[in-house]
């Protein structure tokens, strides 16, 4: 990993057109802002991590855990 | 189109009941395919199951059943990338998990679909009321012979 040491209110430049900024500094809580395209999703790494994982196991959810839930009533080939 | 699953044997899917997710779901990105398959006519719950991958599939059902008061802010971005105009046209999911005898849902990471394009995407929201595993519904015997 790289690892830049910044002041208050100095910036990073990632790539053209991605800036992040020390806005400030209290304790062992820095604020940081982001100015990226509205194309860049951004977001809290617990909380993508949270539905990651959330998906994960969801993805595992098999038919017959669920015999309360019933199976789609349609056409079937085998 | 004929889907391939794990769980159901293969199944015809009316292509209306096709939706694209062109930036996967979170944890899932490679698969972009899914097909929406309703157990019933009244059902509460729903299949998303991915056409290309037969033993991926998630349980999803409408948030509004559940939690009366739930909202999941789009922002313009992504009403663009869904090619929305209006959110009166789009769907909102929620993906369902199963913690014991405990149904919860991801409110913090919905499901929004165009019902115009079938285009849908994985939100993720920042708005700390909605959390990942919001309790729905618990399991009891006589429940699930109802069911």
């Amino acid at each position: 990993m790289l690892v830049l040491s910044r002041h208050k209110d100095e910036t990073i430049m990632i790539g053209d057109n991605i800036e992040l900024t020390v806005v400030d500094i209290r304790g062992d809580k820095v604020r940081i802002g982001i100015k990226a395209p509205s194309t860049v999703p951004v977001h809290r790494k617990e909380v993508y991590e949270a539905i990651r994982k959330e998906n994960e196991g969801a993805s595992s959810f098999n038919k017959d855990d669920l015999g309360e839930i019933p199976p789609p009533r349609i056409a079937r080939f085998n | 189109m004929q889907v391939q699953t794990t769980r159901f044997g293969t199944v015809e899917v009316d292509d209306s009941r096709i939706l694209e997710f062109p930036s996967g779901l979170l944890g899932f990105s490679s698969y972009t395919q899914y097909a929406l398959l309703q157990p019933d006519d009244d059902g509460l719950f729903f299949w998303l199951q991915s056409t290309e991958a037969p033993e991926l599939a998630f349980v999803v059902t409408d948030p509004a059943t559940w939690v009366p008061d739930y909202q999941a802010t789009v922002r313009k971005e992504q009403m663009e990338e869904l090619s929305l105009n209006t959110l009166e046209t789009a769907q909102t999911f929620v993906i369902v998990n199963k913690y014991d005898q405990t149904l919860t849902v991801n409110l913090q990471g919905p499901i929004i679909v165009n019902l115009g394009n079938h285009q849908a995407m994985q939100l993720v929201l920042a708005d700390k009321r909605w959390t990942t595993r919001h309790e729905i519904v618990r399991l009891t015997s006589q429940e699930r012979l109802t069911a």
